[in-house]
């Protein structure tokens, strides 16, 4: 009796613990926020353009304040040769400047490089450096500087991954005179330019890198209009003003210093978490805005949403043709027909990400907008092509054929990142209707899953890339990065490599355009793949937070931003 | 004898004036705590038949994605749809299946390790014995949802690890329970006389020790059966559940919990009906304990 009594009022105790925990949680230092006078500020919000405006602001920019910027992931490294991953790159993108910057319009213009010429062969480029830059040790930015800096990105030791194939036909660098360096490469490829305006490839001081060698990740030095003050495991990265900073790029209104006296990055997984802070006013931005929160940040009048699609290659699902009967053209199409992509995104994504129809998104060069609209979903025909390839559907609704059942395996990754895993379930109920079994594998290690034990049939990827060249990676029959022996679909494609092949090296930039534009036509007309979404990269930011700015693979720049007082 | 009196008092009460059962205990028996047991088992019942014929009683398919997303409680959607358009009371029915079978299974298995290892340990007593509660303790010193963790990391995500794990993180507690009790009951002269008799050790044990001593394993099971349903929900919430077309219910509640500011019901019935089947199977056992203790029995 009494233990039943105890045992009741524990549990309502808990009840109402977690009752108030709920409570504390969702107003959480709500009367921080003191910005009364802001309520004339419109939120605004720009999609797919690299410089959104934040609110209408009448007055000059503001130097001073601190910006609070929460991230969905902790870096992985402030190297940015040795960065892989974009939450890293996002950090460290306003540590270090590049020789090129990518503008908007998607042309390449100069950074640290006042110009640059191709030699006719297209196997070396020149480029003539600023003589002014220092760097946050006090280093001078010279030839020797980049010559030091992209050697070693391609140096096995320095483990690189993204860095070393974004400089893939990178070869050796001579220095000419203290401001001119020559960069030799292997193979003439357009896309070299453009990778050079990535952040991966990024230029550090060469004094500190020899300095703290493999500690280097933790002891930034860069050229950039931040400076590295220190970074805490897991809470975040703390920047400050580079008072020097007089080289910013034509992507940027501000050439000189930047406004903020610090930048300060905050580490929040917990999406409740990152964007409650940013309505209570505890932080001033917070990245990787979930969909569903999106309409109710935008219709607050404390906070704008800026959202930018990033360039590349879209989430791609790849049909693996090394199984059966995903070798034959008409399976695939049937899985082109049935998966309706559209319900998927509009449902999972409520309207915020934009559905992708080809192997490259758009604004990426060389993208064929002709593809849009260009399928439509069809339930009878799928059903339709699976019979002439003789498969019968069995008492439970599967298809059968030789006693063997149609089944897909379809490996996707935890955590749940962009509701991919969400994704998998709609698809799995979608190709139910034309008697496919889907089982879903969930794993942490898809690098062992797919990469080196090849044990999937559909597995989506995605890529952010500066040049179509990144098309390369996923389905030139070269690339055998699946077990060392086939891309991630096991594509294997005379035409498609014809094209890649020629894209890379063709210099007028319209038939550069159109030998993209047929590479993607063929892998739509061969149903390689199916596209599913173009990510955008998305922060809920304070309408004290004006002028944020964005490049096109959606890296935050924070040169021109300014809290209004 | 014992015959002639029943019929005595049976006529002593058919001539009385007083019915069989005072008004006091008839209100005893609708007391709060009563009350509380009948609701409890009937919850129970509710959500054992929902595991068994989901079909019966879910009004839609749990994996029609047909429905508008992220619709508000409606007479026509009780718990409102989810993010992908189901009908979320559906999928919590039929998600009750795998939420009791890992309760259910893990206190099953869990029960009958722990009280083999027990009955081994207690009744063959020894060498034996030392070993078998040395490993017994080693295992209790990580507490029991670490090693549950630890487990259900270490083997991946399947309805089988889940259920392993669980049940493994019980297995120290039945078996010192068992043990305990066997040690007392063998020290009993009813066992000095059977054996002096000459019954074989192992009729001994079927048909005097293990008949006296188990009745604290069924108590002790059907309250761990609640923290069974808890954990195998946490090990779920925690992403090393199954990942299934119709998830369990810690899955479900995890998998709504990004949606809590937009879509609340989502992630709140699922967690409802864990808090309600866990406190039901709690009330339960305490009910049950309450019966078989001797030293709380009530006068």
């Amino acid at each position: 009796m009494s233990r039943v009594k105890k045992n009741w009022s524990a549990s309502l105790l808990l009840l109402s613990l977690t009752l108030i925990l709920a409570i504390t949680g969702c107003s959480g230092a709500g009367n921080n926020s003191k910005s009364p006078e802001n309520k004339e500020a419109k939120a605004s919000n720009t999609t797919g353009t690299a410089t959104n405006k934040g609110a209408e602001d009448n007055g000059q920019p503001v130097s001073g304040g601190e910006l609070t910027f929460a991230l969905a992931g902790a870096p992985d490294t402030l190297d940015p040769h040795r960065n892989g991953w974009a939450t890293g790159a996002r950090v460290f993108r306003v540590i270090y400047d590049n020789l090129v910057v990518l503008d908007s319009d998607n042309t390449v213009k100069p950074w640290l490089a006042t110009e640059w010429t191709v030699s006719p062969d297209g196997k070396s480029y020149t480029f003539k450096l600023r003589n002014d830059v220092k760097f946050h040790d006090g280093t001078p930015l010279n030839a020797e500087a980049i010559k030091y800096n992209y050697d070693r990105a391609i140096n096995p030791e320095t483990k690189a991954i993204t860095a070393r194939s974004l400089l893939k036909y990178y070869e050796s660098a001579e220095v000419i005179d203290e401001y001119t360096v020559k960069l030799n490469l292997t193979t003439p490829s357009q896309a070299f330019l453009r990778n050079l305006t990535q952040p991966q490839v990024g230029i550090i001081s060469p004094t500190a890198a020899e300095k703290y060698g493999d500690q280097y990740g933790h002891n930034p030095v860069g050229t950039g209009p931040f400076k590295f003050v220190k970074w805490e495991e897991n809470v975040g990265v703390t920047l400050e003003r580079n008072d020097e900073y007089a080289w910013g790029p034509e992507l940027v209104a501000n050439h000189g210093k930047p406004y903020l006296d610090r930048l300060v990055f905050k580490v929040v997984p917990e999406e409740a978490t990152r964007i409650g802070s940013v309505q209570s006013g505890q932080l001033l931005a917070a990245d990787t805005v979930p969909p569903q929160n999106i309409a109710a940040l935008k219709n607050d009048k404390k906070t704008h949403i800026y959202q930018v699609n990033t360039e590349g290659l879209p989430f791609t699902l790849f049909i693996n043709q090394s199984n059966a009967p995903w070798n034959e053209l008409k399976a695939r199409q049937a899985l082109q027909l049935a998966i309706d992509v559209e319900k998927i995104v509009k449902t999972l994504y409520l309207g915020t990400y934009d559905q992708a129809w080809s192997s490259l998104t758009p604004g990426t060069f060389g993208y064929d907008a002709s593809l849009e609209n260009g399928i439509k979903p069809d339930v009878d025909k799928a059903n339709q092509l699976l019979d002439e390839l003789g498969w019968v559907k069995g008492s439970d609704g599967i298809r059968v054929k030789d006693g063997k059942r149609l089944a897909i395996r379809y490996v996707e990754g935890s955590p749940n990142r962009e509701k991919r895993q969400d994704i998998a379930s709609i698809v799995q109920q979608q190709l139910k209707q034309i008697g496919i079994e889907v089982n879903i594998n969930i794993t942490k290690d898809i690098k062992v899953v797919v990469f080196e034990n090849d044990d999937y049939d559909v597995y989506g990827n995605g890529q952010m890339n500066p040049d179509p060249e990144g098309l390369r990676t996923f389905y030139h029959s070269k690339t055998q990065n699946v077990a060392g022996k086939h891309n991630l679909g096991s594509i294997v494609n005379e035409n498609i490599d014809k094209f890649l092949d020629e894209g890379l090296v063709e210099t007028d930039p319209v038939k550069r355009a159109e030998f993209y534009k047929q590479a993607q036509q063929e892998i739509s007309k061969q149903a390689i793949i199916i596209p599913i979404y173009v990510f955008p990269y998305t922060v809920a930011a304070s309408s004290k937070v004006v002028d944020l700015k964005f490049d096109t693979l959606g890296y935050p720049l924070f040169n021109d931003l300014y809290l209004k007082p | 004898m014992s015959g002639k009196e029943t019929v005595l008092a049976k006529t002593v009460w058919k001539y009385d004036e007083k019915p069989p059962i005072s008004r006091q205990r008839l209100l005893g028996r609708m007391s709060v705590p009563n009350l509380l047991i009948y609701g409890a088992g009937s919850i129970i019942l509710f959500i054992i038949i929902c595991g068994i014929v989901p079909g019966f009683i879910a009004p839609y398919s749990p994996t029609d994605m047909a429905y508008d997303i992220m619709a508000a409680p409606s007479f026509a959607h009780p718990f409102g749809t989810d993010y992908y358009g189901r009908d979320v009371f559906s999928v919590v029915v039929h998600g009750s299946r795998d939420s009791l079978f890992i309760g259910v299974a893990s206190v099953l298995f869990g029960g009958l390790v722990g009280g083999l290892l027990g009955a081994l340990a207690g009744y063959v007593g020894g060498v034996v014995d030392t070993f078998i509660m040395r490993c017994i303790e080693v295992l209790m010193t990580i507490p029991g949802i670490l090693l549950a963790l630890a487990i259900a990391a270490a083997l991946g995500p399947s309805l089988f690890n889940i259920v392993l794990a669980v049940s493994l993180s019980a297995v120290p507690g039945y078996a010192r329970v068992l043990r305990s009790q066997i040690l007392s009951i063998k020290g009993r002269p009813f066992i000095t006389a059977a054996r002096s008799i000459g019954t074989p050790g192992w009729l001994i044990f079927v048909r005097h020790v293990l008949p006296n001593s188990w009745s604290p394993l069924l108590v002790m099971a059907t309250i761990g059966l609640g923290t069974s349903i808890l954990v195998g929900s946490g090990l779920s919430f925690l992403g090393l559940g199954i990942i299934k077309e119709i998830p369990d219910w810690g899955t479900l509640l995890s998998q709504g919990r990004g949606y809590l500011t937009v879509a609340w019901w989502i992630s709140t019935f699922p967690g409802l009906a864990i808090t309600l089947l866990v406190l039901s199977v709690n009330l339960m056992g305490d009910r049950l304990r309450d019966k078989i203790d001797p030293k709380q029995k009530r006068a």
